[in-house]
């Protein structure tokens, strides 16, 4: 077993890949009694075209399914729901997918392995029927028409689909409800068997465990399965160019929502993901965030009314800028955000203000540390881009102005900038 | 065990120390509460907003910002709340404990000397508030009075505790309404301001793994020196402020341009006793408080009809809300089922089983309390707010004691005050 130490937060990460090829992280967190465990998946809702490993042929799956898989593991043959069961002995499951991974997970304080021989039980067994399969369209046909009627989801999705051209981010993660009418029990054993496997799964652990012990009890409750190898995918060629530039809809809202977005390439070189991640953080709050002198301006001139969130989104496949939030003139405040960003691009960055952002983003990766789900969820995703949470904290202090002025002039550019925005009919 | 220490810094101003080890972070909190009136929640959902804009030694917002920024990012929030008849206005700051900043600093000193700073030392000229920032704060709460009905399922079920309680103060919306809006300005907002805290219950909240001597740092801080004692005037959320009379069951319906409907059932407990608090929790729970609950199971799982199936107990005013997202023209067949279940909950419909299982989930919940920061500081909160103390062990026994007969009694005094629909 690896065991990574951050003398900072004194915190320790232990790492073993497993003989079957899966990976297991233990953040161990002695004073807490708040148990969590993750369980991903790398089958995210872009990944929906590949090639089959059992029949090399190549398929292409409908808009939705990663989602509906995960919507369909928790009902067992014997009848049973893997959901009920846990929450029968007051453990709180559940699950839930992304772009680039699906994840299924519980907190608990107490029957931590009670409820591991369920969780690992149920994600190794899938039982799918037509029947089951059908009844699921009605429940997620409901809870796509609640992102429909949600403003903040569809000028997020708008900003997507103005950002990227082929790139299957732009579609909903959780697909149409036409798109999920064509799904069936062989399209889920399909993508279980070929994504499933252990190579291709990650299992992250925080609470107060001994890591040696927590391992043994986790490689018992594994089904052999053998390593395999990396599945195939396919994805569409992606033009470093941007889609659309602006995307207007109606909805029935009183307050516009907008979405400023940069599209950025993807970048391979991981040493450098992290320093440029950390840069853009610092940019982004040096720009726009609640000190910053267009902040105040916005904010006196009534174009805004909260702090915007600022988010760098980022995987293997594709990588861009949000800044969102409410305006009731958002084309005003775009255009005083270009203004800034022009101005800032030839002044260059205030010493002062950069040592103190940078104090500021600081303290922000110090807070992930405090709960043990906010620990698991990070280094999830990080793995999932092929990082180490821990860099951030230890790549923070190369982050100079000179590089944070470099990656400026690189990723903010106007020609990448989209806006989207949903406002009042 | 009990972690925390309250002491009573002068009569009606508390200072409350939650003693933990468990976070890398200390987390400040100042609460100003104050009886829910139509006449005032308007004027007080706005001072939070014009405090933060500048006080008087930090005069702007982004003094008081990169202030903030410069000890490692704290972060400052503040904003309204209801808690049962109540007007809540919350003040927080959360900073890096001291053993985990890079270098040697003291954040919690200057984290405590801003918070107290912003709330009780504004921004004053000539005894009124900036003109300016009261009326740039009034156009953003008119922006945010108006934009409430953006975020559907809040709204809905905003919109049928207003039809429950018409003409009284839990109706209130927390932001106040756009009529009253108009009238403030710098002179009455600075006058409802100094009443407000001349007058308030103020509750002061530390939780971290602070030293013996915060204590003495708050008690000598001069702008706690300068708060008057007083009797405090706001309302203690007990049997008698919640009392209900069994009304004729409503149905409400609004439209609005949706693609979902979203339909909360709002139910009253009459009569209450003592052990309600504890009773209500375990009867949610059965009814739509988990995954195997009556809600979950029949809405959703069995019949397709939602993705949203719940129930939710709210304690400081005995009810019980049930919500789900549905089909619109699925409303009748939606409504007939949840009906049957609450019909389910009287006759006793449910097993030991699920009783048990009920009571692990709370007891689940209880236990997660201290693992969380902001969620320990509520619970004490909440129940300084409700004239009782009780710390785990004793909120875990209460619930552990419960039995069939005292959820059937409860179910049978459980009415359906209105049934709520947004539609298309």
């Amino acid at each position: 077993m690896q065991i990574i130490e951050n003398l900072k937060m004194k915190e320790k990460l232990y790492m073993e890949k497993l003989e079957n090829g899966l990976t297991v992280m233990i953040i161990p967190k002695s004073n807490t009694r708040k148990k969590y465990i993750m369980w991903g998946v790398n089958f995210g809702s872009i990944d929906n075209h590949f090639i089959l490993p059992s029949t090399k042929e190549e398929v292409e799956i409908p808009d939705g399914v990663a989602h509906f898989l995960e919507h369909k593991m928790f009902e067992q043959k014997n009848g049973t729901n893997s959901l009920d069961v846990l929450s029968s002995i007051g453990v709180d499951a559940n699950a839930y997918t992304t772009n680039d991974y699906t994840t299924y997970l519980y907190e608990c304080n107490d029957h931590f392995y009670e409820a591991l021989d369920e969780f690992m039980d149920y994600v190794q067994n899938p039982y799918y029927t037509d029947e089951n399969v059908e009844k699921e369209k009605g429940i997620i046909s409901q809870e796509i028409k609640m992102y429909d009627d949600h403003p903040f989801w569809q000028v997020y999705m708008n900003a997507l689909k103005c950002l990227y051209k082929n790139n299957p981010i732009r579609i909903d993660i959780a697909g149409t409800v036409e798109s999920i009418s064509g799904i069936n029990k062989d399209t889920l054993y399909a993508c279980y068997n070929t994504f499933y496997t252990p190579s291709n799964m990650l299992m992250v652990v925080s609470g107060d465990f001994v890591p040696e012990k927590l391992i043994e009890e986790i490689k018992k409750r594994l089904i052999k399965k053998e390593n395999t190898a990396e599945v195939k995918r396919i994805y569409p060629q992606e033009p470093l160019e941007i889609n659309e530039k602006k995307k207007v809809v109606e909805m029935d809202v009183n307050n516009p929502l907008f979405v400023i977005a940069f599209k950025d390439k993807v970048l391979e070189n991981k040493e450098e993901l992290v320093k440029k991640h950390i840069a853009i953080e610092i940019l982004l709050y040096i720009l726009i965030g609640k000190s910053s002198s267009l902040y105040q301006k916005l904010y006196t001139e009534g174009l805004i009314i909260a702090a915007p969130d600022l988010d760098y989104e980022f995987s293997k496949q594709y990588a861009h800028i949000t800044i969102s939030g409410q305006s009731n003139n958002p084309e005003k405040l775009t255009e005083e955000f270009t203004q800034e960003l022009k101005q800032l691009k030839e002044k260059g960055i205030d010493s002062k203000i950069f040592e103190r952002v940078k104090k500021k983003i600081y303290g922000n990766y110090v807070t992930e540390f405090n709960d043990v789900s906010d620990i698991a969820k990070m280094f999830m995703g990080d793995y999932f881009k092929g990082i180490n949470s821990f860099d951030y904290i230890e790549n923070h202090k190369q982050v100079t102005k000179e590089y944070a002025e470099e990656i400026l002039k690189e990723v903010f550019d106007e020609e990448k900038m989209i806006l989207s925005i949903v406002k009042g009919k | 065990m009990k972690n925390i220490i309250n002491i009573e810094l002068k009569k009606g101003i508390n200072l409350h120390i939650i003693k933990t080890n468990k976070f890398k972070t200390n987390l400040l909190s100042v609460f100003l509460s104050t009886p829910l009136s139509k006449e005032k929640v308007t004027s007080n959902a706005l001072i939070p907003a014009v405090l933060r804009r500048g006080s008087k030694n930090m005069p702007t917002q982004d003094e008081i910002s990169i202030a903030l920024e410069e000890m490692y990012g704290a972060t400052f929030d503040c904003g309204i709340d209801k808690i049962g008849d109540d007007q809540v206005l919350k003040f927080y700051l959360e900073t890096i404990n001291n053993e985990y900043l890079p270098e040697q600093e003291d954040n919690l000193d200057q984290a405590i000397k801003i918070l107290l700073e912003v709330v009780f030392d504004p921004l004053i000229q000539n005894n009124e508030f900036s003109n300016e920032y009261v009326e740039s704060e009034k156009n953003n709460l008119k922006q945010i009075i108006e934009g409430r009905k953006d975020s559907k399922a809040t709204y809905a079920y905003e919109r049928c505790i207003e039809e429950m309680y018409k003409n009284k103060p839990y109706s209130l919306y927390k932001y106040g309404n756009l009529q009253d809006l108009e009238q403030i300005n710098n002179k009455n907002l600075y006058e409802q301001y100094t009443n407000l805290i001349n007058n308030c219950k103020i509750d002061i909240f530390i939780s971290g793994d602070v030293q013996e001597n915060v204590q003495e740092k708050i008690s000598n801080n001069d702008n706690i020196k300068k708060l008057q004692a007083r009797e405090a005037t706001y309302v203690i959320n007990n049997k008698e402020s919640r009392k209900k009379e069994s009304k004729q069951e409503q149905e409400v319906s609004e439209s609005m341009d949706v693609g979902q409907g979203k339909l909360i059932i709002g139910m009253d407990i009459l009569e209450e006793k003592d052990k309600d608090k504890y009773v209500a929790l375990v009867y949610n729970a059965i009814l739509g408080g988990t995954p195997t609950s009556k809600m979950f199971q029949n809405v959703r799982e069995k019949n397709s009809l939602a993705y949203t199936a719940s129930s939710s107990f709210i304690r400081q005013k005995a009810n019980v809300f049930i919500k789900c997202g549905i089909d619109i023209p699925n409303y009748d067949k939606a409504l007939k089922i949840i009906k049957e279940q609450v019909e389910d909950m009287k006759k006793g419909e449910f097993s030991d089983k699920n009783i048990q299982e009920a009571k692990t989930n709370i007891i689940s919940t209880i236990n997660f309390i201290p693992d969380e920061q902001d969620t320990e500081l509520m619970y004490y909160f909440s129940q300084e707010l409700s004239g009782y103390e009780m710390d785990y062990e004793e909120y875990i026994e209460k619930i552990n004691s419960i039995n069939k007969e005292e959820i059937i009694e409860l179910a049978n005094r459980m009415q359906i005050n209105t049934i709520y629909f947004l539609k298309n």
